[in-house]
């Protein structure tokens, strides 16, 4: 049986790897094979090769765990916890953007919805601050922070 | 031409030569294998080095003689298969030497680069078949990458956790002139530098009062036996292994206590139920040992030390986990403890610990009168003198021989203990008898263990190995028949087996044998087959629900253990 999904403890790791198709096989096969309890999985490539985004819903101790066991693949060249960021898709009245600037959310008008992002817990926070005046919303996510290095 | 000084043909090697000069360079002795059509440019080339085949009557011996000869010799074994069903049957063999971290290299030959996806004759995706029981795997397509690969592949399979590791070649890239592209090393698996974990571990090490060293086959595989022992000794700290752990203490050792698990000794198992710390080195409480995980020892703080840092916290959570080599975390350990000597903090606990296994020790001593698996056990330890190695298969035999021999040379138990492979002890045999032609090598089997890679006679016989094998026939698949009468109401559904008379088997094979009943006498017999020059086959004829003991139902704790027969 997989680890039982904590529904809450979503920890999001970012595996750097070479080797293409043969490399990514073998990435899959040991997520399944070791039962890691994966929530989300987003591949991307850039420049220095493939890159996992994997997304583990379980306690901290068993993501470093997962990881640790990832990092030992050769093909992996390297593996660790990523950021992860969450976007909201709020109709709201009121001073959103003070809000948002007060909990380190950024945030903008986009065809009257405000679109909001940022850290997890920020996010909670932000939108706790607006009370009331949410009147509709769609939250996406945690995802893994694109960095700089982009990927698709 | 005559005057070859000027006339020298610089003709590049081949993808086969690569493949050899880098076994050479590696140091390889052997290898095990079984040559077919898209392997065949590699055994073309291998006659002109200095490498010993071993020709297996069948793939999947050939991996567990490689198997075997790592184990024994702590070197990577070597096994060859051809493409597609050459491949598929190395497979058992791959997945056995993964779940016990043995080092091993299969190079299997692929069908050709322009064949390959084309459902060509032979093909099979070996690699994407392996996957989940290699360390690593490679498809060389390149053949300026043959060398290095092959390279590269030696050196995962023993660095960190040894494993597995397979080398898939196309067959033209074994004809092809390949250019040596360097070799560069990987980096050395990193020493552990000295971390708060190992003084904590010594601190609890000082503190404890009911404290064990349960000690696993990352013991043998790192070498440290000797700082297992020092420790032990150091502490006054008893010892427990795990299966695999089996003689990297010796047995006659007063510190040693026995092993624990489903089929361990009760005393053992309440040992560590009791223990108020659990140093565990080089193992990863494997269901077996632990039975329902959340009641293993529930009294005991966790010292957890592997190699495979994944290994921490995976079944059980350690109070301090560190991941190191066991040999170098020993000695760090061993450093923090240099100001005691005699471990007298725990000397009431190792009295208790010896008045507990009384009882077991009376019985062990009275079923020694009876015909049966025990008097096998001390015949054979008895005539093959302190150098046995022995070999095991798996089933009841396994845990008889486990419990009941002697084993006080390190290294000297071989058995498949993870995967739990039927048939594997023969060939397996065979790798240890081709590292130490001088030792004595005994393979104690089942009935139904034995017949599965019974082929290897042949094989046996045409090296002359002196191999001597203890048939423990009960014409049952007897821990599949003891599961069916504990907890399927007797219902031997499909475990009765039949075998061949072995005394005329062995004829067959050019070899001797012999059938032992009630009543024989074993010593006699045993010493007979110890004297004969090459492989001997004792049969003996046990009985047929004869059980092991102890034994604690899959998923139960040490509270559910049955002890013998009616309890």
């Amino acid at each position: 049986m997989p680890e039982p999904a904590t529904g809450v403890a979503l920890n999001t790791i970012e595996v750097r790897f070479t080797g293409g198709m043969l490399a990514l096989n073998r990435l899959l096969m040991t997520l399944q094979n070791k039962r890691m309890p994966v929530a989300g999985f987003t591949l991307a490539r850039d420049a220095e090769g493939m890159r996992a985004t994997i997304m583990l819903d379980c306690p901290p101790e068993s993501a470093q765990r997962y990881t640790a066991l990832i990092s030992a693949l050769e093909d992996v060249s390297e593996a660790g916890p990523a950021e992860t960021v969450e976007v909201a898709m709020i109709e709201a009245s009121g001073d959103w953007r003070a809000s948002a600037e007060r909990s380190g959310i950024e945030a903008h008008e986009s065809g009257g919805m405000v679109v909001a992002s940022g850290d997890p817990e920020k996010m909670e926070g932000f939108l706790a601050s607006l009370g009331d005046s949410v009147e509709d919303i769609v939250r996406l996510g945690p995802v893994a922070r694109p960095d700089a290095r982009g990927g698709v | 031409m005559e005057n070859t000084a000027f006339n020298i043909e610089y003709k590049p090697r081949t993808g086969s030569e690569a493949m050899c000069e880098a076994l050479l360079d590696e140091g390889v002795e052997y290898l095990f294998g079984y040559p077919g059509g898209a392997i065949m440019p590699f055994y073309d080339a291998l006659p002109d080095y200095p490498l010993k085949h071993i020709l297996t009557r069948h793939e999947q011996a050939a991996a567990h003689a490689a198997d075997g000869y790592a184990r024994a010799t702590g070197r990577v074994g070597v096994c060859v298969a051809t493409s597609g069903p050459g491949a598929t049957n190395l497979v058992t063999g791959l997945a056995t030497a993964q779940m016990d971290s043995v080092p091993l290299v299969a190079i299997t030959g692929q069908v050709g680069r322009p064949a390959m996806g084309k459902d060509s004759f032979q093909e099979t995706n070996v690699m994407g078949m392996t996957l989940p029981f290699t360390k690593h795997s490679f498809l060389v397509e390149d053949p300026d990458e043959l060398y290095p690969t092959m390279r590269r592949a030696f050196e995962i399979a023993r660095s960190g956790r040894p494993g597995p590791v397979l080398v898939d070649v196309p067959k033209d890239v074994q004809f092809a002139a390949c250019n040596d592209n360097g070799y560069r090393r990987l980096r050395e698996a990193p020493t552990p530098v000295e971390s708060p974990g190992l003084e904590r571990a010594a601190m609890l090490l000082r503190s404890a009062k009911r404290p064990l060293i349960l000690a696993g086959h990352g013991v043998t595989l790192g070498g440290a036996e000797m700082e297992l022992r020092l420790l032990a000794e150091r502490t006054g700290i008893p010892v427990v292994t795990t299966l695999l752990g089996i003689s990297a203490f010796p047995d006659d050792h007063p510190l040693y206590l026995g092993w624990p698990g489903m089929h361990g000794q009760a005393s053992v198992n309440r040992a560590i139920d009791r223990s108020d710390l659990l140093f565990a080195v080089g193992m990863r409480f494997d269901d077996r040992i632990t039975g329902a995980a959340h009641k293993f020892a529930p009294n005991a703080k966790i010292i957890h030390i592997d190699v495979d840092p994944s290994e921490l916290g995976k079944v059980i959570k350690p109070t301090v986990g560190i991941a190191a080599d066991a040999k170098a975390a020993m000695r760090s350990i061993l450093g923090h403890l240099d100001d005691i000597s005699e471990g007298e903090g725990c000397a009431r606990w190792r009295e208790e610990l010896k008045e507990s296994q009384e009882p077991e020790r009376r019985r062990q001593e009275s079923a020694r009168d009876e015909y049966g698996p025990i008097q096998v056990m001390d015949a054979i330890k008895a005539a093959a003198g302190p150098d046995l190695r022995l070999v095991t298969d798996v089933g009841q035999h396994q845990m008889w021989a486990a419990q009941f021999f002697k084993f006080t040379k390190p290294n000297s138990h071989i058995t498949s203990g993870g995967l739990g492979t039927m048939g594997f002890a023969l060939p397996a045999a065979m790798g240890v008898a081709f590292a130490y032609p001088e030792d004595p090598v005994w393979v104690v089997a089942g009935d139904g263990g034995f017949q599965m890679n019974i082929q290897e006679l042949a094989t046996i016989r045409d090296f002359g190995l002196n191999i001597k094998v203890a048939v423990l026939n009960n014409g049952y698949l007897g821990m599949v028949r003891q599961w069916q009468q504990f907890f399927h109401n007797r219902r031997y559904s499909e475990t009765p087996i039949t075998g061949p008379d072995y005394e005329q088997l062995t004829a067959a094979y050019g070899l001797t044998g012999r059938t032992v009943r009630e009543g024989d006498n074993v010593e006699a017999a045993v010493r007979w087959a110890q004297e004969q020059e090459g492989c001997t086959i004792l049969d003996f004829h046990i009985d047929p629900e004869a059980n092991v003991y102890p034994m604690i139902p899959s998923g139960m704790s040490v509270n559910e253990m049955i002890e013998e027969d009616g309890a």
